[in-house]
């Protein structure tokens, strides 16, 4: 009897009165336990903030960042040209020459360009020639002092190119206008809007790997094949310079 | 009768045709194409000259141009029509010279000269998707240049070679 009178004992108005705060403290450091500290680190960083390293420490980053990729490209590269060397697909370059584009005629019954460099310089047909941006077609005849360049969007222009991410290959096929066709032999290509449209990796005829421009629209009911269009990334209307990448024959 | 081919240096200005092909001068262009300069040099010559010299003109300069451009599709045989159908119609009286029928017959060449480039270009499987708009505004753009620039073609041979048909 005397148990059962003690074990049913509620505590004293005068205990809860002076133990209500330490609860209080018990659950806030409860909280504080279950939220990882998250109030007392943001309370930590609205204190602190005027003492936060200032834009300089961010630019030494993004410059080591560079650095980083720059060192990695071209170990990248070093790399790419030993292996193709070891598959016997260098079919390397020569040299690079820069020419200035003397006639431009991106629009209209023909789509071409004419360099102020030619057989003189080593130009010969079939070399790509680049602009900032991408590859903006080859070089289809020579003369001493000069070249003519037929471009990518002209209609009688066929390449083949490759499609990074769906590890697809595909015809680019000038129609004349702005923006190539892709034509694809595959039904199912799993090409979307977006994706980069690249010289293949494996191509002997022209460098590789070279970016040619982003896939705009596909039409998935083309008929025998899906299509298509592609934006080219290197603008032929604004170069006035651009970069001929001569090839051993 | 005196003859514009007699005059050498009158054949020689053909070959500003290919200089300006080449520069395509961006203030004559309408949007992003250029006028037909061959149907803008031969037009004046054919009317004055005659179907024959107008045909072998036209030939001339097509197979020049045809040099230009890459591939297979000529020029030759339209400008060789163009020129022998102008010169048989110089040859009536009295003699075309007004802006209207000028630019009527630019218009109508540059037309026929497109037309043939497309269809060839269409018979060697080469689809262009901006055909259409090529031709209208390449038409047009001939036609609207034709009277100033074949009216001034034509009073500078008459000046300059004494004795021409007119």
């Amino acid at each position: 009897m005397a148990l059962q009178g003690r074990g049913l004992r509620l505590p004293s108005r005068r205990l809860v009165t002076l133990a209500w705060p330490w609860l209080l403290l018990l659950l806030i450091f409860t909280a504080v336990r279950l939220s990882k500290g998250a109030a007392v680190i943001d309370a930590y960083a609205l204190l602190t903030r005027p003492f936060w390293p200032g834009s300089a420490q961010s630019e030494w980053l993004t410059a080591a960042q560079q650095l980083d990729r720059q060192a990695r490209l071209q170990q990248l590269e070093t790399d790419n040209q030993r292996l193709r060397q070891l598959l016997d697909l260098d079919r390397a370059d020569a040299g690079v020459v820069s020419a200035p584009v003397i006639s431009r005629q991106a629009q209209g019954w023909w789509q071409q360009l004419v360099l102020g460099r030619g057989s003189l310089q080593g130009l010969s047909p079939g070399d790509a020639v680049i602009a900032p941006g991408g590859l903006l077609g080859r070089v289809a005849s020579v003369t001493p002092t000069t070249a003519s360049v037929l471009l990518l969007t002209d209609p009688s222009s066929r390449i083949g190119v490759w499609v990074g991410r769906a590890q697809r290959h595909g015809l680019l096929v000038g129609v004349g206008t702005s923006r190539p066709l892709l034509r694809f032999i595959d039904q199912d290509v799993g090409v979307r809007p977006g994706d980069v449209v690249s010289t293949s990796p494996a191509s002997t005829l022209l460098p590789p790997n070279l970016t040619i421009g982003v896939v705009q629209s596909v039409n998935e009911r083309a008929v025998p094949a899906p299509e298509a269009v592609v934006q080219l990334s290197a603008p032929v209307d604004a170069v006035d310079w651009v970069q001929v990448r001569l090839v051993r024959p | 009768m005196s003859s514009l081919v007699r005059h050498r240096w009158t054949l020689a200005t053909a070959l500003l045709v290919p200089l300006l092909v080449l520069a395509a001068p961006a203030p004559l262009r309408l949007a992003g194409v250029p006028p037909c300069w061959a149907v803008l040099w031969l037009l004046p010559w054919a009317l004055v000259d005659g179907p024959l010299t107008g045909a072998v003109a036209g030939l001339g300069l097509g197979v020049l141009l045809d040099g230009l451009h890459p591939g297979f599709i000529t020029q030759a045989p339209a400008l060789t029509l163009l020129g022998w159908w102008w010169g048989r119609l110089g040859r009536r009286s009295p003699p075309i010279e007004r802006s209207f029928n000028l630019g009527l017959l630019a218009l109508l060449g540059a037309a026929l000269q497109g037309g043939a480039i497309w269809l060839q270009q269409l018979w060697w499987g080469e689809t262009h998707g901006a055909g259409l708009h090529t031709l209208l505004a390449q038409t047009l753009l001939t036609g609207l240049l034709a009277p100033l620039v074949c009216s001034l073609q034509l009073l500078l041979w008459r000046q300059l070679v004494p004795g021409l048909r007119t």
